[in-house]
């Protein structure tokens, strides 16, 4: 298993497609960050400091209650009062009211960057089946003495693998740009819960932050996969999964407005953040009934990819 | 014969959806022995290749290779294969050596040096480090070769291995094989379409003609076996030829150009002699005419194409 991964991993990076991709993240990572110090430069004339930020925000938010006017998403103003409070009195810097950007708030703001590793992933889960077939290697690499089901899972965890690759390396040029342009800010999230202010790890929060966002990249690249080893077709793949990847969870919404059954498509159950604020595609459902759905999904897809390419004969 | 059957064919059947592609073959293929697998394009050759290295599942009957069977045990059985199917397709953004590596590694304990050792015996220590897409057709063909053969597989299976070749590439392919059968006592499976290759590489050959097994004999007995055809020569050859076939009535005469063929038995020859030199004619010379594998082969097709009529 090891060996036949060593052999995927070194078809993947003998091609020069590999490298345009790493490429494009490094860039990507580094435009983020050019991207965010120039917007940060543009509100840099408002010079007020945080304390003064937070009582302005206060004055505000007390005057919404007197009006009876409605937070915006749902947010409670009585709880963002106890929050901003809370920050002065333990003179905790929010990293949102932090002028020229902190290294977390950076962080947070980088989330897109998954997308772009995403597409890339899928990519690479379209072709890797695929492409043996069009270039006529697989013959060759299926008379070998192993169980089909060992090639195709060396080839899954290979994309796994690729799409963590990029993560790890956008990851490092992430917080090195971090925390050479960023103030620090502060690692202390405040959070309402049970009717008092807690503090909470930062880092946890932007960690979850982005296992939340990768889910519906992970789920498009199992299906993309699973397309090219059942369908044997490049093109085909990439197309469905990219299509789905950029309008599957518009098109999800809109559908969710009027049928609840869209609560059983992949992409109600793939935004885990809804129940973080609290605000369910579908009314009713919850994180629970989510990860089943994904499970569901993914176990859904391997079997279709290992049945198919286990039992089908190759001839062309 | 001491000689152990490597891969045992039985009564195999092929049907995709409802059509036989594959009817009912049986063969078997022994060690130190090259077996021409002969019949027209769409005949069901590389089916039957593919079938037994198993990219394609039998319909029906079983493969045999090695004593295992392809079916049940298709690790086992196919360690001992090494095999090209149709073209030798490679990864041709890798160099050959990486190619090798790939395949060397799909098996247990190949070592570096074996790795050289194939690659020196197909020729190819100076290109090897290039990538594929710079290599000739040639080069490909050597490359496909060498990576059948990383394994020191017991049976090798070369599906149209002199396609596209220039005829110095067909006859290296061909030493090669060759070499193969007798100093390694590997069975080597050849298919082609190509008479005259088969006539030069193989021992035995199977016809295949519309999926169905037609023939397998040696070589030698298909070229030239039963009532055998004398070509004589003489002089006046084409005025004598119609007293010939009186005086003779039970031998079929021809008149091929100046020459008398005669389908007759050895024993007949003599006979035949005697009486031109009696009637006063020139025998300048008397030889066993071998009908050409493509007489053969036309027979052996034409003669099953007649069947259904008489069904």
């Amino acid at each position: 298993m090891f060996n036949l991964m060593r052999n995927e991993w070194m078809k993947l990076f003998s091609r020069a497609a590999t490298y345009v991709m790493i490429g494009a993240i490094v860039l990507a990572a580094i435009a983020a960050t050019v991207i965010m110090l120039f917007i940060n430069s543009l509100g840099s004339d408002q010079n007020l400091t945080w304390q003064e930020q937070l009582q302005a925000d206060n004055e505000r938010l007390e005057q919404m209650i007197e009006t009876g006017e409605a937070g915006f998403m749902g947010d409670d103003p009585a709880e963002r009062i106890a929050i901003n409070e809370y920050a002065l009195e333990n003179d905790i810097a929010p990293n949102s009211m932090n002028i020229s950007g902190t290294f977390w708030s950076y962080l947070e703001n980088s989330t897109f960057l998954l997308s772009l590793i995403g597409l890339f992933a899928i990519i690479v889960a379209s072709g890797i089946v695929a492409s043996e077939f069009s270039w006529g290697t697989i013959k060759l690499l299926m008379i070998r003495p192993i169980a089909r089901w060992k090639i195709l899972l060396s080839k899954f965890i290979t994309v796994g693998a690729f799409g963590l690759f990029l993560v790890v390396i956008t990851a490092i040029i992430s917080v090195i740009l971090g925390l050479i342009f960023f103030d620090p800010g502060s690692p202390v999230r405040l959070v309402f819960e049970d009717g008092q202010v807690v503090e909470k790890s930062m880092a946890a929060y932007v960690v979850r932050l982005y296992i939340f966002n990768s889910l519906d990249v992970i789920m498009l690249t199992t299906m993309a996969f699973m397309i090219s080893a059942v369908f044997r077709n490049s093109s085909l793949a990439i197309g469905i999964s990219l299509f789905l990847l950029f309008v599957g969870g518009t098109a999800t919404g809109f559908i969710a407005a009027y049928y609840d059954w869209a609560k059983f498509s992949l992409f109600a159950n793939t935004n885990l953040s809804q129940y973080e604020m609290n605000m369910p595609i579908v009314e009713g459902m919850n994180m629970q009934f989510s990860i089943i759905m994904l499970v569901i999904y993914f176990a859904v897809f391997m079997t279709l990819a290992f049945t198919v390419f286990t039992k089908r004969d190759i001839a062309s | 014969m001491s000689q152990q059957a490597v891969v045992e064919l039985k009564h195999v059947t092929k049907k995709i959806r409802s059509k036989t592609i594959i009817d009912n073959i049986s063969f078997n293929v022994f060690s130190g022995e090259v077996f021409g697998f002969l019949g027209p394009n769409g005949a069901g050759k590389t089916t039957t290749i593919r079938m037994i290295v198993g990219l394609m599942k039998v319909s029906s009957g079983d493969i045999i290779v090695n004593g295992k069977s392809v079916k049940n045990d298709f690790e086992g059985a196919v360690q001992h294969v090494g095999a090209i199917v149709e073209n030798p397709e490679m990864y041709k953004f890798m160099s050959g050596y990486k190619n090798l590596i790939h395949y060397s590694r799909m098996y247990k304990g190949i070592s570096k040096e074996k790795i050289d050792e194939v690659v020196k015996l197909v020729g190819l220590e100076k290109r090897i480090n290039d990538k594929v897409k710079t290599y000739s057709l040639g080069m490909r063909q050597r490359l496909g070769i060498a990576q059948s053969l990383l394994h020191d597989p017991k049976v090798l299976i070369l599906d149209e291995p002199t396609n596209g070749l220039d005829p110095a590439g067909i006859r290296e392919i061909r030493d090669y094989i060759r070499r193969l059968a007798r100093e390694r006592d590997m069975a080597v499976i050849v298919s082609s379409h190509l008479l005259s290759e088969m006539e030069m590489m193989c021992d035995r050959i199977g016809i295949i003609q519309n999926g169905k097994l037609k023939d397998v004999q040696l070589i030698e007995d298909f070229v030239g076996n039963q009532s055998h055809v004398y070509k004589i020569e003489v002089s006046n050859a084409v005025e004598i030829a119609d007293r010939l076939r009186q005086a003779f009535p039970a031998f079929e005469i021809r008149l091929v150009q100046e020459d008398l063929l005669i389908n007759c038995k050895k024993e007949d020859i003599p006979a035949i002699i005697k009486w031109c030199v009696e009637e006063g004619l020139s025998v300048f010379g008397a030889a066993k005419a071998a009908k050409s594998l493509e007489d053969r082969f036309l027979e052996v097709t034409s003669e099953q194409k007649e069947e259904p009529v008489n069904v």
